[in-house]
């Protein structure tokens, strides 16, 4: 047994010090980025006055320098394509609690419709903008709290602390459907191949049931962080290529309540019924990007 | 609790201590612990079924006693047979009502005959396959007067509820295992080290290989309308290896669990994908349940001895009961048919025998006749696993005609990630390859005396481990 005991001992220390060795890849990952918004946000680099919050919609549809241009304030895009409401949530709590980050006036919240507070195939927590920034504590203590990796392991091993993605060691680089401007827009100026450019002209029902107790959690805490730290919240409707749900719009209204504003475009405008102005069927390409952002600039103009 | 969980890790060593340390100058001490043991290990996913655990296992015992002590046949019948329907009744109940009541009422629904049918709300104890199991041989090894019964209350509960092989086997007999319990285990530093060997083995193919492989197989079954048919085709070998490794992955650990306590389990995988052909494919894949079904099912039945017939019903017979056994849903049952078909040519040929020996055994590759025998078994078992990994028979037909289209010559689209999953799949089976000559894969390792790269080795495979961990993904046959 004392064998066996001495065995296991030394094997363990030899184990952990080839484990220590994986701090290189942990520094490593982040270094392959090339969308570093998400680090910019831990390390405390977001300085602007205009913050937009959002998925894939929120980042291809409202072209944040266009916005500090007009307005002549700073504007800076932080919508992550396919990312839910529980992942805004956290880049603003993580926002707003690193004290180098300026505190912004306003925040545009891009909102999906219908996918916004209802389970959705492609809007998660996006997981995998997380783990190449493991290096930094706060997103190992969210990936613990999200139940990714253990507490106790986590803070023993390094291994624990990665994932099989940190060991792909290879240089992003911005692709056709994902290249970053400086003020964080990811306009797109192409159209997708599969778009039908059939306008959706039946109003549909927006289905209550399918709501998701954590995402609607996730999206009061949004509004409240907005309201504690005197933010001026503007929940935006952005175009599809149908008409809009009243179910949603009001839906959302509900939530917002006093604490913010609700603005859609002007559906009627021919613009947004144009295909043109598509990259598919839920986002518009650069063209129709100019436009809306030119008519949500028009509108905060006018918001007080 | 599961294997692949933190909380198995502290629970482990501290039994280990307790059992080495403590309890080490008893018998019964021991026997006593390692129930304690299995019984928290049972309780701790959900202890109401802690419950079902103690009721089954005292039935069997009390019946198993008095089967034997009964002077009169028909109190020997009448013991054997209560047994056997409460038993069969707890699966009947728990595992099938539903898939029966459904069945029947889409049958009347057939015949424009609408009835509603009473729909239990309930869920499957895990392991209730295993353990019931573990009973019925019990019992019926006594009736046939093959054993006698274990008067030791702790002793037969240790037998059908010993923590490794509770939730998912190996299916235990009380020939192999009950002599083990009677008898006082001693430390072995061998089969300790043998055993964290196994377990990390196990570890590395459950955590690595299948819980990769069931991300990209749950991608493309759960769509298949989006994929082409060589997508398709490698989401179908996907699972064909998420399903090994999961199963065959708790088996090591099941098995090293239980050497470091001084107990061997049956074996229940023999590197089953190098098989030759599918006979040899059954005798090396859960071989704990093949052989139940052959000592229990198949040779009662008359086994291959009868006319050609009675060949075909009895193969029919413990392949369709072997898949339903797997679960009520005809998918399972259709599996089970389908390798009837596989395994009947090679029956009524007088082949299925041909290839007892170990693969290109004292060789390092083996010939092109070999080749092509895994090859086409290998095919055979992933269309088979189509079945079993569908939700139904309308999604496992749609999944094989999407398969063989013309879109199968397409390249296949899956994400930069798969191809990790791919490198460890030729990394397991190089290494299962290497050491197939063994009861595991890695059970030779400690011939290469060079100690420094057996620790690199064992520090990659435990690297892999702790990376790839995180999310506790169940284990498929806890389902069963």
């Amino acid at each position: 047994m004392k064998k066996f005991i001495i065995r296991i001992v030394l094997f363990s220390l030899f184990f952990i010090s080839v484990d220590k060795l994986l701090i290189f890849l942990r520094e490593k990952s982040s270094k392959l980025e090339v969308d570093n918004r998400l680090e910019k946000i831990i390390t405390g680099k977001i300085k602007a006055d205009i913050l937009v919050f959002g998925s894939s919609r929120g980042a291809r549809s409202v072209i944040a320098s266009q916005i500090s241009d007009s307005l002549h304030t700073s504007a800076y895009n932080l919508a992550f394509p396919g990312s839910d409401i529980t992942f805004h949530s956290f880049l603003l709590e993580q926002l707003l609690k690193n004290k180098y980050n300026q505190i912004p006036k306003k925040i545009i919240l891009v909102v999906d419709d219908t996918d916004e507070l209802q389970k959705s195939k492609s809007l998660k927590f996006r997981l995998d903008r997380m783990y190449p920034l493991v290096k930094y504590k706060v997103i190992r203590d969210e990936l613990v709290k999200r139940k990714e990796k253990k507490p106790l392991v986590n803070e023993l091993l390094v291994s624990h602390q990665l994932n099989k993605s940190n060991f792909l060691l290879k240089q992003k680089k911005f692709t056709k459907n994902d290249s970053i401007m400086f003020c964080g827009s990811m306009p797109i100026s192409h159209q997708k191949k599969s778009f039908d450019k059939k306008f959706g002209k039946v109003p549909y029902e927006y289905d209550l049931k399918s709501e998701l107790i954590q995402k609607i959690k996730a999206f009061n805490n949004f509004i409240d962080l907005c309201a504690k730290n005197d933010i001026q919240l503007i929940v935006v409707l952005p175009p599809n290529f149908r008409v809009i749900s009243n179910g949603f719009e009001n839906r959302m209204k509900h939530f917002v309540g006093t604490k913010g504003v609700v603005w859609k475009y002007e559906q009627s405008k021919p613009d947004y019924s144009d295909s043109d102005n598509f990259f598919d069927n839920a986002h518009l390409q650069k063209k129709g990007a100019v436009i809306y952002t030119a008519d949500l600039i028009a509108y905060l103009k006018t918001a007080h | 609790m599961i294997f692949n969980s933190i909380d198995f890790a502290i629970f482990l060593p501290i039994i280990y201590i307790l059992y080495w340390f403590v309890t080490k100058r008893s018998l019964t001490a021991q026997n006593i612990l390692l129930l304690v043991a299995s019984y928290f290990f049972y309780a701790y996913w959900d202890p109401r079924f802690l419950l079902l655990l103690v009721f089954s296992t005292f039935l069997d015992y009390f019946t198993g006693i008095r089967m034997h002590d009964s002077k009169n046949v028909f109190w020997k019948k009448a013991w054997f047979w209560i047994s056997i329907s409460v038993n069969v009744g707890f699966l009947g109940v728990f595992k099938y009502y539903n898939f029966f009541a459904e069945s029947f009422a889409e049958l009347l629904n057939g015949f424009g005959l609408h009835v509603n049918v009473w729909s239990l709300q309930i869920i499957l104890p895990v392991g209730i396959s295993f353990y019931t199991f573990h009973g019925l041989s019990y019992v019926i090894d006594i009736y046939k007067e093959r054993i006698k019964p274990e008067r030791n209350f702790v002793d037969y509960a240790v037998f059908v509820s010993f923590f490794p092989l509770l939730v998912a086997g190996p299916i235990e007999r009380a020939t192999h295992l009950l002599p083990q319990i009677q008898k006082k285990r001693e430390f072995n530093y061998s089969k300790s080290i043998d055993g964290l060997r196994q377990i990390l083995w196990g570890l590395f193919k459950k955590v690595v290989v299948a819980d990769g492989c069931a991300e990209w197989s749950n991608m493309i079954f759960n769509d298949t309308a989006a994929y082409d048919g060589s997508t398709l085709f490698l989401g179908a070998i996907f699972f064909t290896f998420q399903i090994y490794c999961d199963f065959s992955g708790y088996s090591d650990i099941a098995l090293g669990t239980a050497r470091l306590f001084g107990i061997e389990l049956l074996r229940n995988f023999s590197f089953p994908y190098f098989s030759r052909d599918i006979a040899e494919f059954w005798r090396r894949w859960h071989i704990s349940l093949t052989t139940w079904f052959r000592d229990y099912l198949y040779i009662p039945l008359g086994g291959s001895k009868g006319g050609t017939w009675m060949k075909i019903r009895n193969t029919f017979i413990i392949f369709l009961v072997s898949g339903f056994w797997h679960g009520a849903n005809w998918t399972f049952i259709v599996w089970g048919a389908l390798n009837a078909i596989y395994f009947l040519p090679l029956m009524l040929t007088n082949s299925n025998r041909n290839n007892l020996e170990i693969v290109a055994q004292g060789k390092w590759f083996p010939s092109l006749r070999e080749v092509f025998g895994m090859v086409s078994t290998f095919l055979m078992a992933v269309f088979g696993w189509i079945f079993f990994r569908s939700n139904d028979l309308n999604h496992a037909f749609t999944f094989i005609g999407k398969m063989f289209s013309t879109s199968f010559f397409k390249s296949p689209k899956i994400p930069e990630l798969a191809y990790l999953s791919i490198f460890f799949i030729i990394f397991m089976l190089l290494i299962e390859w290497a050491g197939r000559e063994s009861k595991y894969a890695l059970e030779k390792i400690d011939k290469v005396k060079f100690v420094p790269f057996r620790w690199v080795f064992y520090s990659f495979l435990i690297l892999c481990v702790v990376v790839l961990s995180g999310k506790e993904q169940e284990f498929i046959y806890f389902q069963f």
